[in-house]
C-alpha cells in the first residue's frame, strides 16, 4: 500500500451544478426552503440571483473526492465547516491531501484534509475525513 | 428586538426510525456525479439525510424551540460524524438525540448570532452505528 504523507488525491470535480438537483434533495431532505428552489426567494433575501446549493449536497461532494481516491474504503469520521456557498451553474473541485496513515493488521487507516472549492469564487466547504482500507 | 436564550440544553430530538431507499439512494448518487456502491451501502451523506428526516423536529420546528424564525436564515455551520461501521441501503434505523447546547456571540460577519449544538445518532439493534454534532448558526441581526 503506497499512500504517504503528503500525497495530493486525485481531484473530484463537478458541475455545472443543476438546479433539478436541488429539487430532488429537497424532497431527500423534506426541507421547503426557497433559497434552493425559487430564484424571487433568493433575490428577496438580497442572496443574489442564483438557488443555492444545500449544505449536505456540498458535502456529499466532499465525501465524494475521498470515496474516488480510495475505492471500497470506509469513513469512519468525518468533521467540516461550511464556509461559502455553491450556486447554480457552479463548477466544484475537491481537493485533499493525506495529512495521517497508520498501518494496521488487515488495511491501512488515512486522514485527509479536504477542500471543496468554487471556480471562481475559493472555498465551500472544508474538512477532515478518516477513512479504512481493508486489504 | 432580540428574544432571551431560551434554556434548551438537553431538550430531546428524538425521532422516529428511518428506512434509506434503494431507489432513492441511487437517484442521490447520480445528483452529486457518482455510481453507488455495489456492496449494498448508502452513500456515506445519509447520516445527514437519516438524522435530519428522522429527528423528532423539523429544522423549521427545531428554530421554533431556539426562538429563531426558519425564514430569517439559520446557516449550517458544520458537522463532526463518527460511523461504526457504514450505512446499508434498506436498514432502519433507530433516529435519537438532543440539544446540547444554544450560545450567543457577536461575529465579525453577521453581527449578533446564536449558535446552536445538537448531538443525533443512528441505530441498528441496538447498536449505535452513527453519531451526529450539527452546528448551525442563528443570525439574529445584521452587522451594520
Amino acid at each position: 500500500m503506497s499512500i504517504r504523507v503528503g500525497d495530493a488525491l486525485r481531484p473530484f470535480r463537478f458541475g455545472p451544478v443543476d438546479p433539478q438537483n436541488m429539487v430532488l434533495w429537497s424532497e431527500i431532505l423534506r426541507d421547503p426552503n426557497p433559497i434552493h428552489l425559487d430564484v424571487e426567494a433568493v433575490q428577496a433575501m438580497g442572496l443574489g440571483t442564483r438557488r443555492i446549493n444545500q449544505g449536505p449536497i456540498n458535502l456529499a461532494y466532499l465525501i465524494n473526492g475521498v470515496l474516488q481516491s480510495f475505492p471500497g474504503g470506509r469513513i469512519e469520521q468525518i468533521s467540516n465547516r461550511f464556509v461559502g456557498n455553491v450556486l447554480e451553474g457552479d463548477m466544484i473541485e475537491v481537493t485533499g491531501v493525506v495529512t495521517a496513515f497508520e498501518l494496521l493488521v488487515s488495511g491501512a487507516r488515512v486522514t485527509c484534509e479536504m477542500v471543496l472549492t468554487v471556480e471562481g469564487r475559493g472555498p465551500a466547504v472544508k474538512g477532515t475525513v478518516r477513512v479504512l482500507l481493508s486489504t | 428586538m432580540i428574544p432571551d436564550l431560551p434554556d434548551v440544553a438537553g431538550r430531546s430530538l428524538s425521532g422516529t426510525a428511518f428506512t434509506i431507499p434503494p431507489t432513492q439512494n441511487a437517484r442521490l448518487c447520480a445528483s452529486v456525479g457518482i455510481t453507488p456502491a455495489d456492496d449494498g451501502s448508502a452513500h456515506p451523506i445519509y447520516f445527514y439525510v437519516a438524522t435530519q428526516v428522522g429527528m423528532g423536529e423539523t429544522v423549521a420546528g427545531l428554530c421554533v424551540i431556539c426562538r429563531f424564525d426558519v425564514k430569517d436564515g439559520p446557516l449550517l455551520g458544520g458537522c463532526q460524524v463518527e460511523f461504526a461501521e457504514p450505512l446499508m441501503v434498506g436498514a432502519e434505523y433507530a433516529v435519537t438525540g438532543e440539544i446540547v447546547s444554544l450560545t450567543r456571540k457577536a461575529s465579525k460577519k453577521l453581527g449578533v448570532v446564536d449558535l446552536l449544538q445538537y448531538r443525533l445518532a443512528l441505530s441498528r439493534d441496538g447498536r449505535t452505528v452513527v453519531s451526529v454534532m450539527n452546528s448551525w448558526i442563528l443570525p439574529r441581526e445584521a452587522k451594520q
